[in-house]
C-alpha cells in the first residue's frame, strides 16, 4: 500500500464512527474508492473498528458486492438471462472478450475493465442487455458493444 | 420454578432454562451436534428438534429446536413422537449425503435405522456440518481468529485470506468442540500444527511432557491472570508433587503420633 492510499483509507475511518457497527459502510467506502478491498485495507479496517480480522473477511467474502481482487474502474455487465440469451447475449460477451481480452469476472491488466455476467436485470423487454458501469444499454448490437464499452 | 411436561411426566425447572438441558437431566436421550455447555446455543444442527403443545392450545402443536426453547409454565413436551422422528430421520439422512464418512453421523443415523442415505451424496465434500461451534468457542476465548468464509454452498469455515490466521493461539479449542471432528492438527516433536500455523509447545521443566502451545500460555497468562509458572510443570507432575507433600504430611504426623 502506498502512502497516498493510506491517507485514502484514513479518510474513509476519519468519515464513519469507529466502531463495529461501521464495517459494511467502511467496506462500501473501500470497494468504491480502491475498486477492491486490498488485503491491507481489511487488516487496518479489522484495527480501526476493533473487529476481529476473521469478521472482517467474513464480512468482504459474503457480499457479492465486494471484491478481494482488483476491479476494473468500468464494470460491464453483460446479462445472461432467458430474454438476453435468446437475443443474443452470447455474441455480444464474445465481441467484449476478444475485445478486452478478458473473460467474465476477470480485470484488464491496466485496471480499466471488467466483465461481469449477470443473470437477469429485469429488462427483458430491451434484451440483450449491457450495464455499463450505471448506464442501461439496450437492443445491443454485437458489433457495437466494444464501442460503447470504450465511450464509457 | 415452572412445571413442565415431559412425555407425560411433570418436571420442575428453571425459569429462563432451555428444553434440552432439562430433557437430557432427565434422563431422556435426543441426539444434537452443535450444541456444548460451553456455547451459546444457536439451532444451527435442528437434530434436537421436540413436539411441544399447551393445555389451551386445544390439540395444535408445533415443533422446536430444544436447544433454543426456554421452559415456560405449563408446557407439554415430546421428544420422541412419531413425526419428531420423522424429522430427525430426514437430518441423519440429509447429513448423512453431506458427510458420508463422519462416524457421529454414520452412528447417530444407525440409531434412527438409516444406513444409507437416499439423497445423494455432496461431491468432494468434507465431514463439516456448518454448525459453527469452532467459530463460537473462539469467540468466547476472545480470539475470534476463524471465520465462515463465503456464501451459500461454498461457504466453508476458514482463516481469514486462506492463510495462517494472525489470532489463533493453538488451543485446539475449535479441533475439540467440533462435533464430526473435522479439523486437522497434529503435535510433533515441540511443534503443534493447526490451520496450518505452528506453534511451539512448552515442555514440563520435570518429565519434559509437552503441555499447551506457547501463545496460548501467553494468553492466559496476560488475560486471565495466571502465574507463569503455572505452565512451567505438567498437571502431572504437579500431581505427584501435591502427592508428595501430602505423603511427608502424613508421615510428621504419624510420626508425632508415635
Amino acid at each position: 500500500m502506498t502512502q497516498q492510499d493510506v491517507t485514502r483509507l484514513q479518510g474513509i475511518f476519519g468519515r464513519n464512527p469507529r466502531e463495529p457497527g461501521s464495517l459494511i459502510a467502511v467496506l462500501q467506502d473501500i470497494q468504491r474508492e480502491f475498486h477492491y478491498l486490498p488485503r491491507e485495507a481489511l487488516s487496518e479496517t479489522a484495527k480501526a473498528l476493533e473487529v476481529p480480522l476473521s469478521k472482517v473477511y467474513s464480512a468482504a467474502t459474503f457480499y457479492s458486492a465486494f471484491s478481494l481482487t482488483p476491479r476494473g474502474e468500468n464494470i460491464i455487465r453483460v446479462c445472461k438471462g432467458t430474454a438476453c440469451h435468446i437475443k443474443g447475449a452470447d455474441l455480444l460477451l464474445d465481441q467484449l472478450e476478444s475485445g478486452l481480452g478478458i473473460k467474465p469476472g476477470e480485470t484488464t491488466p491496466d485496471l480499466k475493465y471488467t466483465i461481469e455476467v449477470v443473470n437477469c436485470v429485469g429488462a427483458c423487454a430491451m434484451a440483450p442487455v449491457m450495464i455499463v458501469n450505471a448506464k442501461y444499454h439496450g437492443n445491443v448490437p454485437c458489433n457495437r458493444a466494444l464501442r460503447l464499452v470504450k465511450k464509457a | 420454578m415452572v412445571h413442565i411436561t415431559i412425555n407425560g411426566k411433570v418436571i420442575k425447572a428453571t425459569e429462563g432454562e432451555m428444553l434440552l438441558s432439562v430433557i437430557r437431566r432427565h434422563g431422556i436421550e435426543i441426539p444434537a451436534l452443535c450444541h456444548h455447555e460451553a456455547i451459546e446455543p444457536t439451532g444451527n444442527c435442528r437434530l434436537c428438534m421436540v413436539e411441544i403443545t399447551r393445555e389451551e392450545w386445544d390439540g395444535w402443536k408445533k415443533h422446536v429446536t430444544s436447544c433454543l426453547y426456554p421452559v415456560e409454565e405449563g408446557l407439554i413436551v415430546s421428544t420422541h413422537t412419531p413425526d419428531v422422528i420423522e424429522i430427525r430421520k430426514t437430518i441423519l439422512d440429509l447429513q448423512l449425503a453431506n458427510c458420508p464418512d463422519s462416524e457421529v453421523i454414520q452412528k447417530m443415523a444407525e440409531e434412527y435405522g438409516i444406513y444409507k442415505t437416499s439423497y445423494e451424496v455432496v461431491p468432494e465434500g468434507d465431514n463439516c456440518i456448518m454448525c459453527y461451534a469452532c467459530t463460537r468457542i473462539c469467540e468466547v476465548l476472545g480470539r475470534s481468529a476463524i471465520s465462515a468464509v463465503g456464501r451459500g454452498h461454498r461457504k466453508e469455515i476458514a482463516p481469514p485470506f486462506g492463510a495462517e490466521p494472525p489470532d489463533c493461539i493453538g488451543c485446539l479449542a475449535c479441533a475439540q468442540i467440533c462435533p464430526t471432528d473435522v479439523i486437522p492438527w497434529t503435535d510433533r516433536d515441540n511443534t503443534r500444527t493447526i490451520w496450518d500455523r505452528k506453534f511451539e509447545l512448552i515442555s514440563c521443566k520435570e518429565c519434559g511432557r509437552q503441555t499447551i502451545a506457547r501463545e496460548f500460555a501467553d494468553y492466559l497468562i496476560e488475560k486471565r491472570n495466571i502465574p507463569r509458572e503455572y505452565f512451567e510443570i505438567c498437571d502431572n507432575c504437579k500431581r505427584s508433587e501435591l502427592a508428595r507433600k501430602m505423603g511427608e504430611i502424613v508421615a510428621r504426623a504419624q510420626e508425632v503420633a508415635i
